[in-house]
């Protein structure tokens, strides 16, 4: 739900508009010499969303059309485009875009999927493009590097407001007093844990901060920050990211009775800090019929698909409005000793999917969700490929992408974990970080080709020589 | 995030990339080595010394008039 933000006095209003304006006119500046800069600030702009944060003139200002005509204009006019290709990835989220498009126009409820559109096209359109601008080890990083420091600005407010006692579900408050895109509870959650692998990269491989002590303890507290996430926002999927994350770092462990040793210890030591309202929020996984947004969950799913079944094209976005379902819920009743339970019939209307992949059935039917499903799932092959292609490159030039490609994969598979259970099938981030990840894999495949070639051309160039040298000899 | 933007712009490697630059860089070497041109030049230089085509700046002191 939008609410007013509440408005600070009228100085701390102008400096905070004026910080995030001087900011902004900084990076564009900085784009007149390289304009790629100008894509990195669409990105800082699309996640952080100033202008959502600011109170007076920022908030009246288009910022990110401004930037994405910087970053597409500069990128058409400026930039040399070698080694930019179209891949299969980005032809599936063409595909999608217009399939998306298509379904917009024969939505069951027009004027919502209208409003939904209208922020879906951008978001698929730049995840589409960032690719094309991924020509290179430093814009890749560089890339990788301001989506991370984005995050990481909401995350670290969110975490020092937790330590603070300011958490609570539905209760903490974020930059935005919005509970929407990035600023929702669990997807913040979901993006906050699925960036903590990339985040221990740039500890390793980073170029642009090199490995320093100052680093390190940044990342250390970027991930304490992190983890704070789930437990201020006391959203559920959080903990089930966190878990993912742990059996994910598994594979990359050396001595894995040690980690899991570890980890038992860290989280036996974090209990007794969790206020009682993360545990009771926490029970309802293992109990969802005692929560109505747990158990509505597993209704809307069948409503889902049973819809599909009359709809295998979808509905359009906002289809799931159309539900109604009535269902028994056990309502707990405290009297003093006594605690009782009562069975009541509780009827929701218009409830979420709760579940990206029935968002996608039930939005944009099996194509949809089919296109969707490749997306991902073809991301997942290609870094685990690249993981393995690289894993012995012993250059300082190359050492760099295998370790990149898990921490991507790592970060894919949290996300995919985190979307089982929200709506966040077309969210801009994780759409970003799919543009990084074809941008690396259209990297290597530069490298590869060029090796190739390289070797072809020495292997014929020792041919000729061979001849030469027999001529000469005769 | 203002000071990694600044470090980004000064990064020569921002807008080519060095090992791929690196790569073309020897493959053309190696395209030159192999034209008419290169390999003549293989065949006129001596045993053990390295080839100069027409047109490639020649080492110092090895240029024929």
């Amino acid at each position: 739900m939008l609410r007013p933000p509440e408005k600070p006095n009228g100085r701390l209003a102008l400096v905070l508009d004026f910080f995030f304006l001087a900011f902004i006119g900084y990076v564009l500046v900085l784009g007149l010499k390289r304009p790629f800069l100008w894509v990195l600030l669409y990105v800082y702009i699309d996640i952080l969303a100033p202008q959502r944060i600011g109170y007076s003139i920022i908030t009246t200002m288009p910022l990110s059309l401004i930037a994405f005509t910087a970053a597409f204009g500069g990128w058409v006019a400026l930039d040399r485009k070698t080694g930019a290709r179209f891949t299969i990835r980005q032809g599936l989220m063409l595909a999608l875009l217009i399939y998306c498009w298509w379904t917009t126009g024969h939505a069951d409820f027009p004027e919502e999927a209208l409003t939904k559109w209208d922020w879906v096209w951008k978001a698929l359109l730049f995840a589409l493009f960032l690719p094309l601008t991924l020509t290179t080890r430093a814009r890749i990083e560089g890339l990788a590097l301001v989506l991370l420091l984005s995050i990481a600005t909401i995350v670290i407010g969110t975490g020092m407001k937790t330590i603070l006692g300011g958490g609570g579900y539905s209760n903490l408050k974020f930059f935005v007093n919005d509970n929407s895109g990035i600023y929702e509870s669990s997807t913040l959650a979901t993006v906050a844990i699925g960036l903590v692998p990339m985040l221990w990269w740039f500890v390793r491989h980073g170029t642009i901060f090199r490995p320093h002590w100052m680093v390190t303890a940044f990342a250390v507290a970027l991930t304490f920050a992190c983890f704070l996430v789930p437990i201020g926002t006391e959203a559920r999927t959080g903990l089930l990211c966190i878990a993912t994350l742990g059996v994910l770092m598994l594979r990359y462990t050396e001595r894995r009775l040690m980690f899991i040793a570890g980890a038992g210890v860290l989280g036996l030591t974090a209990l007794p800090f969790l206020p009682q309202t993360y545990y009771d929020r926490m029970a309802t996984i293992a109990q969802p019929d005692g929560d109505e947004s747990a158990s509505t969950r597993v209704a809307v799913w069948e409503w889902t698909l049973d819809y599909a079944k009359s709809n295998p094209l979808g509905g359009g976005f906002d289809a799931f409005r159309g539900n109604s379902f009535t269902y028994t819920m056990p309502m707990r009743k405290v009297d003093g000793n006594t605690t009782s339970i009562e069975y009541r019939e509780v009827t929701d209307k218009a409830r979420a999917y709760h579940s990206s992949i029935f968002e996608m059935l039930g939005e944009q039917g099996w194509p949809g969700l089919i296109m969707w499903l490749a997306l991902h799932l073809l991301g997942l092959w290609q870094m685990e490929r690249l993981q393995r292609r690289w894993r012995k490159a012993d250059t300082e030039a190359t050492r760099w992408i295998s370790p990149l490609a898990a921490a991507l994969q790592m970060g894919a598979i949290v996300y995919l974990v985190g979307a089982t259970f929200q709506g966040i099938g077309y969210q801009p981030v994780m759409l970003m970080l799919v543009g990084l990840q074809i941008g690396l894999n259209t990297y290597c495949k530069r490298i590869d080709s060029a090796r190739e070639q390289l070797g072809r051309s020495t292997a014929r160039r020792q041919v000729i020589a061979n001849k030469t040298l027999g001529a000469v000899a005769a | 995030m203002a000071y990694a933007m600044m470090r980004l712009v000064l990064r020569a490697g921002l807008d080519d990339d060095p090992l791929i630059g690196d790569i073309q860089a020897q493959m053309d070497d190696s395209r030159q080595a192999m034209s008419a041109a290169g390999r003549n030049a293989a065949r006129r230089a001596p045993a053990g010394e390295p080839a100069v085509a027409a047109g490639d700046a020649a080492p110092a002191g090895k240029t024929e008039r």
